[in-house]
Protein backbone atom coordinates (compact mmCIF):
# COMPACT_ATOMS: atom_id res chain seq x y z
CA UNK A 1 0.00 0.00 0.00
CA UNK A 2 1.72 3.30 -1.44
CA UNK A 3 1.71 6.23 1.41
CA UNK A 4 -0.98 8.24 -0.46
CA UNK A 5 -3.10 5.20 0.21
CA UNK A 6 -2.13 4.37 3.83
CA UNK A 7 -3.21 8.83 4.40
CA UNK A 8 -6.94 7.76 3.27
CA UNK A 9 -7.29 5.01 5.35
CA UNK A 10 -5.78 6.11 8.44
CA UNK A 11 -7.34 3.99 11.24
CA UNK A 12 -9.85 6.00 12.87
CA UNK A 13 -8.73 5.19 16.43
CA UNK A 14 -5.24 7.29 15.52
CA UNK A 15 -7.60 10.23 14.21
CA UNK A 16 -9.82 9.89 17.31
CA UNK A 17 -5.84 10.03 19.46
CA UNK A 18 -4.85 12.82 18.27
CA UNK A 19 -8.56 14.43 18.62
CA UNK A 20 -7.48 14.03 22.33
CA UNK A 21 -3.84 15.01 22.13
CA UNK A 22 -4.93 18.54 20.34
CA UNK A 23 -7.95 19.23 22.95
CA UNK A 24 -6.07 18.10 25.92
CA UNK A 25 -2.29 19.76 25.40
CA UNK A 26 -3.62 23.18 25.43
CA UNK A 27 -5.92 22.66 28.31
CA UNK A 28 -2.92 21.43 30.38
CA UNK A 29 -0.58 23.75 28.87
CA UNK A 30 -2.29 27.11 27.93
CA UNK A 31 -0.89 29.06 24.39
CA UNK A 32 -2.36 31.64 24.93
CA UNK A 33 -3.23 32.17 21.60
CA UNK A 34 -5.37 35.19 20.35
CA UNK A 35 -8.44 36.10 20.58
CA UNK A 36 -10.40 38.55 18.29
CA UNK A 37 -13.55 39.63 19.55
CA UNK A 38 -16.46 38.64 17.32
CA UNK A 39 -20.25 40.85 16.25
CA UNK A 40 -22.50 38.55 17.57
CA UNK A 41 -20.72 38.74 21.09
CA UNK A 42 -20.17 42.34 20.84
CA UNK A 43 -24.12 42.41 19.84
CA UNK A 44 -24.83 40.64 22.62
CA UNK A 45 -23.23 42.36 25.38
CA UNK A 46 -24.57 45.51 24.19
CA UNK A 47 -27.88 44.41 23.97
CA UNK A 48 -28.01 43.07 27.46
CA UNK A 49 -26.38 46.52 28.44
CA UNK A 50 -29.12 48.55 26.81
CA UNK A 51 -32.44 46.14 28.56
CA UNK A 52 -34.05 49.09 29.68
CA UNK A 53 -34.67 49.13 33.40
CA UNK A 54 -37.94 47.44 35.09
CA UNK A 55 -37.76 44.46 32.10
CA UNK A 56 -39.40 41.63 32.96
CA UNK A 57 -37.22 38.99 31.33
CA UNK A 58 -37.23 35.37 30.67
CA UNK A 59 -34.30 32.94 30.55
CA UNK A 60 -35.44 29.72 29.37
CA UNK A 61 -33.10 26.74 29.55
CA UNK A 62 -33.72 24.63 26.40
CA UNK A 63 -31.29 22.34 26.70
CA UNK A 64 -29.99 19.54 28.76
CA UNK A 65 -26.99 18.25 30.28
CA UNK A 66 -25.25 16.84 27.00
CA UNK A 67 -25.65 20.72 25.73
CA UNK A 68 -23.98 22.36 28.73
CA UNK A 69 -20.04 21.63 27.13
CA UNK A 70 -20.86 24.60 24.70
CA UNK A 71 -23.77 26.31 26.34
CA UNK A 72 -23.05 26.34 29.96
CA UNK A 73 -20.58 28.97 30.29
CA UNK A 74 -22.54 31.41 27.94
CA UNK A 75 -25.60 31.05 30.12
CA UNK A 76 -23.15 31.78 33.43
CA UNK A 77 -21.74 35.01 31.97
CA UNK A 78 -25.54 36.15 30.92
CA UNK A 79 -26.83 35.32 34.48
CA UNK A 80 -24.10 36.85 35.84
CA UNK A 81 -24.45 40.04 33.58
CA UNK A 82 -28.23 39.85 34.17
CA UNK A 83 -28.11 39.61 38.09
CA UNK A 84 -25.02 42.44 38.49
CA UNK A 85 -27.53 45.04 36.52
CA UNK A 86 -30.79 43.61 38.37
CA UNK A 87 -29.93 45.98 41.34
CA UNK A 88 -29.46 49.00 39.40
CA UNK A 89 -32.20 48.86 37.06
CA UNK A 90 -34.89 46.77 38.69
CA UNK A 91 -35.26 43.59 36.47
CA UNK A 92 -37.59 40.90 36.83
CA UNK A 93 -36.06 37.30 35.57
CA UNK A 94 -37.98 34.32 35.55
CA UNK A 95 -36.10 30.93 34.71
CA UNK A 96 -38.20 28.67 32.71
CA UNK A 97 -36.91 25.13 30.42
CA UNK A 98 -39.07 23.57 27.83
CA UNK A 99 -36.12 20.55 28.01
CA UNK A 100 -37.25 18.58 31.56
CA UNK A 101 -33.00 19.01 31.86
CA UNK A 102 -33.03 22.52 32.21
CA UNK A 103 -34.01 22.82 35.78
CA UNK A 104 -31.06 20.43 36.29
CA UNK A 105 -28.85 22.27 34.52
CA UNK A 106 -29.94 25.77 36.22
CA UNK A 107 -29.51 24.15 39.67
CA UNK A 108 -25.75 23.13 39.11
CA UNK A 109 -25.47 26.93 38.08
CA UNK A 110 -27.25 28.09 41.40
CA UNK A 111 -24.71 25.85 43.05
CA UNK A 112 -21.59 27.54 41.46
CA UNK A 113 -23.08 30.98 41.26
CA UNK A 114 -24.73 31.78 44.71
CA UNK A 115 -27.38 34.54 43.06
CA UNK A 116 -28.26 35.44 46.88
CA UNK A 117 -24.67 35.85 48.54
CA UNK A 118 -23.05 37.04 45.20
CA UNK A 119 -25.46 39.56 43.80
CA UNK A 120 -28.02 40.36 46.52
CA UNK A 121 -30.24 39.31 44.46
CA UNK A 122 -33.93 37.93 46.13
CA UNK A 123 -35.71 34.79 45.35
CA UNK A 124 -39.47 35.30 44.38
CA UNK A 125 -38.76 39.47 44.52
CA UNK A 126 -35.64 40.10 41.85
CA UNK A 127 -36.17 36.21 40.08
CA UNK A 128 -38.33 33.27 40.28
CA UNK A 129 -37.62 29.74 38.60
CA UNK A 130 -40.93 28.10 37.64
CA UNK A 131 -39.10 24.69 36.13
CA UNK A 132 -39.89 22.73 33.43
CA UNK A 133 -42.73 23.36 31.19
CA UNK A 134 -44.15 20.43 29.28
CA UNK A 135 -45.72 20.09 25.92
CA UNK A 136 -43.29 21.59 23.81
CA UNK A 137 -44.68 24.36 21.21
CA UNK A 138 -48.47 23.61 22.83
CA UNK A 139 -46.47 24.04 26.27
CA UNK A 140 -45.26 27.62 25.06
CA UNK A 141 -48.42 28.37 23.70
CA UNK A 142 -50.30 28.00 26.94
CA UNK A 143 -47.66 29.66 28.88
CA UNK A 144 -47.59 32.59 26.47
CA UNK A 145 -51.82 32.99 27.54
CA UNK A 146 -51.68 31.85 30.91
CA UNK A 147 -48.26 31.69 32.90
CA UNK A 148 -49.95 30.80 36.49
CA UNK A 149 -52.24 27.85 35.15
CA UNK A 150 -49.28 26.48 33.31
CA UNK A 151 -46.85 26.49 36.21
CA UNK A 152 -48.91 26.95 39.51
CA UNK A 153 -45.90 25.95 41.24
CA UNK A 154 -42.14 27.79 41.57
CA UNK A 155 -39.78 24.86 40.93
CA UNK A 156 -36.92 25.87 44.06
CA UNK A 157 -39.51 26.31 46.88
CA UNK A 158 -42.43 24.67 45.66
CA UNK A 159 -44.79 27.06 46.42
CA UNK A 160 -47.67 28.78 45.22
CA UNK A 161 -46.90 31.75 42.42
CA UNK A 162 -49.46 34.00 44.38
CA UNK A 163 -47.05 33.99 47.66
CA UNK A 164 -44.24 35.44 45.13
CA UNK A 165 -44.40 39.32 44.82
CA UNK A 166 -42.15 39.15 41.64
CA UNK A 167 -45.33 37.21 39.73
CA UNK A 168 -47.62 40.22 40.96
CA UNK A 169 -48.45 41.57 37.59
CA UNK A 170 -47.04 39.06 35.49
CA UNK A 171 -49.52 36.82 33.82
CA UNK A 172 -49.28 36.69 29.85
CA UNK A 173 -47.09 37.30 27.52
CA UNK A 174 -47.61 40.52 27.09
CA UNK A 175 -45.64 41.20 30.32
CA UNK A 176 -42.71 40.14 29.09
CA UNK A 177 -39.95 42.27 27.55
CA UNK A 178 -37.44 39.86 26.57
CA UNK A 179 -36.78 35.75 26.19
CA UNK A 180 -33.24 35.01 26.37
CA UNK A 181 -33.26 31.01 25.42
CA UNK A 182 -29.88 28.95 25.32
CA UNK A 183 -30.88 26.03 23.11
CA UNK A 184 -29.65 23.29 21.36
CA UNK A 185 -32.22 21.79 19.35
CA UNK A 186 -36.12 21.38 19.61
CA UNK A 187 -38.30 23.05 20.99
CA UNK A 188 -36.11 26.02 20.58
CA UNK A 189 -36.14 29.08 18.93
CA UNK A 190 -38.96 28.26 16.21
CA UNK A 191 -41.31 27.52 18.41
CA UNK A 192 -40.94 30.18 20.61
CA UNK A 193 -40.84 32.96 17.54
CA UNK A 194 -44.11 30.80 16.57
CA UNK A 195 -46.15 31.01 19.83
CA UNK A 196 -44.54 34.35 21.45
CA UNK A 197 -42.59 36.56 19.21
CA UNK A 198 -45.33 36.56 16.14
CA UNK A 199 -48.37 37.01 18.09
CA UNK A 200 -47.31 39.54 20.88
CA UNK A 201 -43.99 40.88 19.41
CA UNK A 202 -41.72 39.55 22.33
CA UNK A 203 -37.94 40.39 21.59
CA UNK A 204 -35.93 37.17 21.39
CA UNK A 205 -31.92 36.68 21.51
CA UNK A 206 -30.58 33.20 21.61
CA UNK A 207 -27.35 31.30 22.50
CA UNK A 208 -27.24 28.39 20.66
CA UNK A 209 -24.99 25.23 19.98
CA UNK A 210 -22.57 25.62 16.91
CA UNK A 211 -24.63 23.18 15.17
CA UNK A 212 -27.75 25.38 15.04
CA UNK A 213 -25.90 27.81 13.69
CA UNK A 214 -26.91 28.25 10.13
CA UNK A 215 -30.25 27.77 10.87
CA UNK A 216 -30.55 30.79 13.36
CA UNK A 217 -29.36 33.20 10.83
CA UNK A 218 -32.20 33.47 8.79
CA UNK A 219 -34.16 35.08 12.04
CA UNK A 220 -31.13 37.08 12.91
CA UNK A 221 -31.13 38.45 9.47
CA UNK A 222 -34.87 38.96 9.37
CA UNK A 223 -34.58 40.71 12.72
CA UNK A 224 -37.02 38.15 14.62
CA UNK A 225 -33.82 37.36 16.65
CA UNK A 226 -32.34 40.81 18.04
CA UNK A 227 -28.68 38.83 19.12
CA UNK A 228 -27.07 35.31 18.52
CA UNK A 229 -24.63 33.88 20.62
CA UNK A 230 -22.93 31.05 18.70
CA UNK A 231 -21.24 28.46 20.43
CA UNK A 232 -18.20 28.21 22.71
CA UNK A 233 -15.86 30.53 20.98
CA UNK A 234 -18.37 33.39 21.02
CA UNK A 235 -19.46 32.53 25.07
CA UNK A 236 -14.95 33.14 25.52
CA UNK A 237 -15.46 36.63 23.52
CA UNK A 238 -18.40 37.34 25.33
CA UNK A 239 -16.41 36.44 28.69
CA UNK A 240 -13.81 38.32 28.24
CA UNK A 241 -16.05 41.60 27.47
CA UNK A 242 -17.87 41.65 30.48
CA UNK A 243 -14.46 40.91 32.35
CA UNK A 244 -15.14 37.63 33.64
CA UNK A 245 -12.92 34.84 31.98
CA UNK A 246 -14.24 31.67 33.12
CA UNK A 247 -14.68 28.00 31.15
CA UNK A 248 -15.21 29.38 27.75
CA UNK A 249 -12.06 31.66 27.82
CA UNK A 250 -10.09 28.21 29.59
CA UNK A 251 -11.53 26.71 26.36
CA UNK A 252 -10.43 28.69 23.40
CA UNK A 253 -7.31 27.34 22.86
CA UNK A 254 -8.07 23.93 22.82
CA UNK A 255 -11.20 25.46 20.20
CA UNK A 256 -8.24 26.59 18.20
CA UNK A 257 -6.20 24.11 17.92
CA UNK A 258 -9.04 20.95 17.62
CA UNK A 259 -9.61 23.01 14.51
CA UNK A 260 -6.39 23.21 13.46
CA UNK A 261 -6.58 19.41 13.22
CA UNK A 262 -9.71 19.49 11.29
CA UNK A 263 -8.38 21.52 8.62
CA UNK A 264 -4.57 19.53 8.47
CA UNK A 265 -6.63 16.06 8.35
CA UNK A 266 -9.06 17.76 5.55
CA UNK A 267 -6.09 19.13 3.27
CA UNK A 268 -3.96 15.98 4.17
CA UNK A 269 -6.82 13.80 2.64
CA UNK A 270 -7.56 16.13 0.06
CA UNK A 271 -4.13 16.25 -0.95
CA UNK A 272 -3.97 12.49 -1.05
CA UNK A 273 -6.98 11.87 -2.79
CA UNK A 274 -6.39 13.79 -5.65
CA UNK A 275 -2.64 12.95 -5.70
CA UNK A 276 -3.44 9.24 -5.81
CA UNK A 277 -6.51 10.12 -8.65
CA UNK A 278 -4.26 11.57 -11.02
CA UNK A 279 -1.46 8.56 -10.90
CA UNK A 280 -4.87 6.46 -11.36
CA UNK A 281 -4.70 5.04 -8.10
CA UNK A 282 -8.40 3.95 -6.57
CA UNK B 1 -12.03 14.59 51.61
CA UNK B 2 -15.40 12.55 52.01
CA UNK B 3 -16.78 9.91 50.15
CA UNK B 4 -19.93 11.69 49.81
CA UNK B 5 -17.78 14.26 47.45
CA UNK B 6 -15.48 11.61 45.82
CA UNK B 7 -18.09 8.49 44.78
CA UNK B 8 -20.19 11.19 42.39
CA UNK B 9 -17.18 12.77 40.90
CA UNK B 10 -15.50 9.33 40.33
CA UNK B 11 -18.44 7.72 38.93
CA UNK B 12 -19.53 10.64 36.25
CA UNK B 13 -15.67 10.57 35.10
CA UNK B 14 -16.33 6.47 35.13
CA UNK B 15 -19.24 7.43 32.96
CA UNK B 16 -17.39 10.11 30.26
CA UNK B 17 -14.86 7.25 29.89
CA UNK B 18 -16.97 4.62 29.41
CA UNK B 19 -18.72 6.24 26.40
CA UNK B 20 -16.07 7.44 24.99
CA UNK B 21 -14.44 4.14 25.27
CA UNK B 22 -16.67 3.33 22.16
CA UNK B 23 -14.05 4.98 20.24
CA UNK B 24 -11.22 2.01 20.87
CA UNK B 25 -14.40 -0.82 19.53
CA UNK B 26 -17.08 -2.28 21.10
CA UNK B 27 -17.04 -3.29 24.55
CA UNK B 28 -19.00 -3.86 27.62
CA UNK B 29 -17.80 -0.76 29.65
CA UNK B 30 -19.64 1.23 27.14
CA UNK B 31 -22.83 -1.28 26.77
CA UNK B 32 -23.26 -0.75 30.68
CA UNK B 33 -23.15 3.03 30.58
CA UNK B 34 -24.92 3.20 27.47
CA UNK B 35 -28.03 1.11 29.45
CA UNK B 36 -27.11 2.65 32.51
CA UNK B 37 -28.02 6.24 30.95
CA UNK B 38 -31.05 5.39 29.09
CA UNK B 39 -32.31 4.11 32.28
CA UNK B 40 -31.43 7.31 34.64
CA UNK B 41 -32.95 9.71 31.72
CA UNK B 42 -36.07 7.28 31.11
CA UNK B 43 -36.16 7.80 34.85
CA UNK B 44 -35.72 11.29 35.39
CA UNK B 45 -38.10 12.06 32.94
CA UNK B 46 -41.09 10.17 33.74
CA UNK B 47 -39.95 11.45 37.96
CA UNK B 48 -40.42 15.12 36.38
CA UNK B 49 -43.57 14.53 34.20
CA UNK B 50 -45.77 12.95 37.97
CA UNK B 51 -44.25 15.63 39.20
CA UNK B 52 -46.56 17.73 36.92
CA UNK B 53 -49.10 16.13 36.57
CA UNK B 54 -49.71 16.30 40.92
CA UNK B 55 -49.34 20.01 40.88
CA UNK B 56 -51.03 20.41 38.43
CA UNK B 57 -53.49 18.96 40.01
CA UNK B 58 -52.81 20.06 43.61
CA UNK B 59 -52.87 23.67 42.78
CA UNK B 60 -55.62 23.96 39.57
CA UNK B 61 -57.81 21.20 38.60
CA UNK B 62 -58.65 19.62 41.94
CA UNK B 63 -60.59 23.15 42.86
CA UNK B 64 -63.89 22.49 41.90
CA UNK B 65 -65.88 19.17 40.63
CA UNK B 66 -65.88 20.24 36.56
CA UNK B 67 -62.36 20.39 36.39
CA UNK B 68 -61.28 17.39 38.22
CA UNK B 69 -63.46 15.73 35.79
CA UNK B 70 -61.91 17.67 32.67
CA UNK B 71 -58.33 16.43 35.03
CA UNK B 72 -59.09 13.01 34.69
CA UNK B 73 -60.21 12.80 31.32
CA UNK B 74 -57.32 14.17 29.82
CA UNK B 75 -55.19 11.93 32.63
CA UNK B 76 -57.25 8.92 30.77
CA UNK B 77 -56.58 9.89 27.45
CA UNK B 78 -52.83 9.90 28.43
CA UNK B 79 -53.17 6.34 29.51
CA UNK B 80 -54.58 5.50 26.16
CA UNK B 81 -50.99 6.11 24.91
CA UNK B 82 -50.68 2.35 26.65
CA UNK B 83 -52.45 0.73 23.98
CA UNK B 84 -49.95 0.76 21.26
CA UNK B 85 -48.15 -2.08 23.65
CA UNK B 86 -51.51 -4.25 23.40
CA UNK B 87 -52.27 -6.06 19.82
CA UNK B 88 -56.17 -5.80 20.95
CA UNK B 89 -56.66 -2.11 22.12
CA UNK B 90 -54.00 -0.94 19.47
CA UNK B 91 -56.47 1.48 17.83
CA UNK B 92 -57.26 3.56 21.16
CA UNK B 93 -53.57 4.84 21.39
CA UNK B 94 -54.38 6.34 17.97
CA UNK B 95 -56.92 8.95 20.07
CA UNK B 96 -54.19 10.42 21.94
CA UNK B 97 -51.77 10.42 18.90
CA UNK B 98 -54.30 12.15 17.37
CA UNK B 99 -55.10 14.73 19.73
CA UNK B 100 -51.38 15.58 20.19
CA UNK B 101 -50.56 15.10 16.33
CA UNK B 102 -53.60 18.16 15.40
CA UNK B 103 -53.23 20.63 18.55
CA UNK B 104 -49.31 20.53 17.38
CA UNK B 105 -50.02 21.14 13.60
CA UNK B 106 -52.44 23.81 14.42
CA UNK B 107 -50.77 25.14 17.11
CA UNK B 108 -47.86 25.85 14.67
CA UNK B 109 -49.69 26.31 11.28
CA UNK B 110 -51.38 29.76 13.40
CA UNK B 111 -48.58 31.53 12.72
CA UNK B 112 -45.98 29.57 10.84
CA UNK B 113 -46.68 31.25 7.83
CA UNK B 114 -45.67 34.58 9.02
CA UNK B 115 -42.91 33.38 11.12
CA UNK B 116 -40.71 31.11 8.89
CA UNK B 117 -42.43 32.48 5.36
CA UNK B 118 -43.62 35.89 5.08
CA UNK B 119 -41.17 37.54 7.32
CA UNK B 120 -38.13 35.73 5.39
CA UNK B 121 -39.92 37.03 2.28
CA UNK B 122 -39.91 40.75 3.87
CA UNK B 123 -36.73 40.78 5.19
CA UNK B 124 -34.95 39.51 1.70
CA UNK B 125 -36.95 42.12 -0.17
CA UNK B 126 -35.69 44.44 2.47
CA UNK B 127 -31.95 43.80 1.92
CA UNK B 128 -30.10 47.04 0.74
CA UNK B 129 -27.52 46.21 -2.64
CA UNK B 130 -25.04 48.87 -1.06
CA UNK B 131 -23.66 49.93 1.64
CA UNK B 132 -21.75 52.81 1.71
CA UNK B 133 -18.64 52.46 3.95
CA UNK B 134 -18.76 48.51 3.69
CA UNK B 135 -17.68 46.54 0.41
CA UNK B 136 -17.62 43.78 2.58
CA UNK B 137 -21.66 43.67 3.34
CA UNK B 138 -22.25 45.24 0.22
CA UNK B 139 -20.94 42.48 -2.20
CA UNK B 140 -22.48 39.64 0.79
CA UNK B 141 -25.78 41.59 0.05
CA UNK B 142 -25.50 41.15 -3.78
CA UNK B 143 -24.27 37.59 -3.34
CA UNK B 144 -27.77 37.04 -0.88
CA UNK B 145 -29.75 38.58 -3.57
CA UNK B 146 -28.54 36.47 -6.65
CA UNK B 147 -28.16 32.73 -4.72
CA UNK B 148 -31.41 32.75 -2.63
CA UNK B 149 -34.03 32.60 -5.97
CA UNK B 150 -31.25 30.75 -7.88
CA UNK B 151 -31.60 28.26 -4.63
CA UNK B 152 -35.33 29.02 -5.32
CA UNK B 153 -36.16 27.79 -8.21
CA UNK B 154 -33.49 24.83 -8.23
CA UNK B 155 -35.93 23.14 -6.08
CA UNK B 156 -38.40 24.44 -7.84
CA UNK B 157 -37.73 22.50 -11.32
CA UNK B 158 -36.83 19.07 -11.27
CA UNK B 159 -34.68 16.40 -13.55
CA UNK B 160 -34.18 17.80 -17.60
CA UNK B 161 -35.71 21.32 -16.66
CA UNK B 162 -32.79 22.29 -14.27
CA UNK B 163 -30.54 21.52 -17.34
CA UNK B 164 -32.09 23.54 -19.67
CA UNK B 165 -32.03 27.21 -21.13
CA UNK B 166 -31.05 29.80 -18.00
CA UNK B 167 -31.78 27.03 -15.55
CA UNK B 168 -28.38 25.66 -16.96
CA UNK B 169 -26.50 28.79 -15.07
CA UNK B 170 -28.66 29.15 -12.55
CA UNK B 171 -28.72 25.42 -11.69
CA UNK B 172 -25.17 25.77 -11.27
CA UNK B 173 -25.13 28.64 -8.92
CA UNK B 174 -27.73 26.74 -6.88
CA UNK B 175 -25.47 24.04 -6.43
CA UNK B 176 -22.32 26.04 -5.20
CA UNK B 177 -24.51 28.11 -3.09
CA UNK B 178 -26.14 24.65 -1.53
CA UNK B 179 -22.32 23.20 -1.64
CA UNK B 180 -21.21 26.78 0.89
CA UNK B 181 -24.05 26.06 3.24
CA UNK B 182 -23.09 22.57 3.92
CA UNK B 183 -19.80 23.89 4.20
CA UNK B 184 -20.81 25.98 6.71
CA UNK B 185 -23.42 23.67 8.37
CA UNK B 186 -20.53 20.78 8.50
CA UNK B 187 -17.63 23.78 9.99
CA UNK B 188 -20.54 24.50 12.65
CA UNK B 189 -21.24 21.30 13.39
CA UNK B 190 -17.35 19.94 14.01
CA UNK B 191 -17.26 23.17 16.51
CA UNK B 192 -19.68 22.02 18.40
CA UNK B 193 -18.69 18.13 18.46
CA UNK B 194 -15.23 19.47 19.61
CA UNK B 195 -16.69 21.66 22.22
CA UNK B 196 -18.53 18.69 23.45
CA UNK B 197 -15.15 17.10 24.22
CA UNK B 198 -13.12 20.37 25.34
CA UNK B 199 -16.10 20.79 28.06
CA UNK B 200 -16.10 16.76 29.43
CA UNK B 201 -12.03 17.34 28.71
CA UNK B 202 -12.21 20.37 31.30
CA UNK B 203 -14.19 18.27 33.39
CA UNK B 204 -12.04 15.46 33.80
CA UNK B 205 -8.74 17.34 34.04
CA UNK B 206 -10.29 19.09 37.23
CA UNK B 207 -10.47 22.66 35.43
CA UNK B 208 -12.40 25.33 37.49
CA UNK B 209 -15.02 25.29 38.77
CA UNK B 210 -15.69 21.32 37.48
CA UNK B 211 -14.36 19.72 41.04
CA UNK B 212 -10.73 19.38 41.15
CA UNK B 213 -10.96 15.43 42.39
CA UNK B 214 -11.69 14.50 38.85
CA UNK B 215 -8.01 14.94 37.72
CA UNK B 216 -6.81 11.85 39.90
CA UNK B 217 -10.28 10.05 39.47
CA UNK B 218 -9.35 10.45 35.27
CA UNK B 219 -6.12 8.72 35.64
CA UNK B 220 -6.96 6.11 37.92
CA UNK B 221 -10.05 4.80 35.76
CA UNK B 222 -8.41 6.10 32.36
CA UNK B 223 -5.37 3.69 32.59
CA UNK B 224 -7.63 1.07 33.97
CA UNK B 225 -10.40 0.59 31.06
CA UNK B 226 -7.85 1.09 28.37
CA UNK B 227 -5.74 -1.87 30.27
CA UNK B 228 -9.24 -3.93 30.80
CA UNK B 229 -10.04 -2.86 26.79
CA UNK B 230 -6.44 -4.10 25.85
CA UNK B 231 -7.22 -7.18 27.55
CA UNK B 232 -10.76 -7.83 26.14
CA UNK B 233 -9.28 -7.16 22.98
CA UNK B 234 -6.38 -9.89 22.99
CA UNK B 235 -8.97 -12.93 25.31
CA UNK B 236 -12.09 -11.80 22.97
CA UNK B 237 -12.58 -14.92 20.61
CA UNK B 238 -11.55 -13.95 16.56
CA UNK B 239 -13.98 -14.80 13.81
CA UNK B 240 -12.31 -16.86 11.53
Amino acid sequence: MSILEKLQNINRRYIYLLAWVFVLFPLLFPLGLPVPIGRESKAWKEYIENIPSDSTIIVTMDYGVSGMPELYPMTVATMHHLWTDTASKNFKIIVVATWNQGPLVFDTLLDQMNPASTYGVVYGEDWIELGWIPGSETGMAALATDMWSQTPKDFLENRPLSEYPIMENIKTAEDIDLVVSFETGTPGLPEWLRQWNTPYGTPFIVGCIGVSVPGMAPYLASGQLAALMPGLTASGEYELLIGRPGLAVSGLDAVSMSHLLVVLLVVVGNIAFFASKSKGVN
Amino acid sequence: MSLMTLLPVWTAVFFTLAIYSFLYGENPWFRFAEHVYAGVSVGYAVAFNLDYLRDQWVNRWSMTGGMAVLYLFALAMGLLWYARFNKKYFFLYRWTLAIVVGTGIGMALRTVVFTQFLDQIISQAKIPLFISGDLLQSFSNILLIIMTPCVLLYFWFTGGARETGPMKHISKIARYTIMAGFGAAYGYTVLTRFSLLIGRSQFLLGILPNPPEAKMAFITIALVMLASLIGYDLLKPKNT
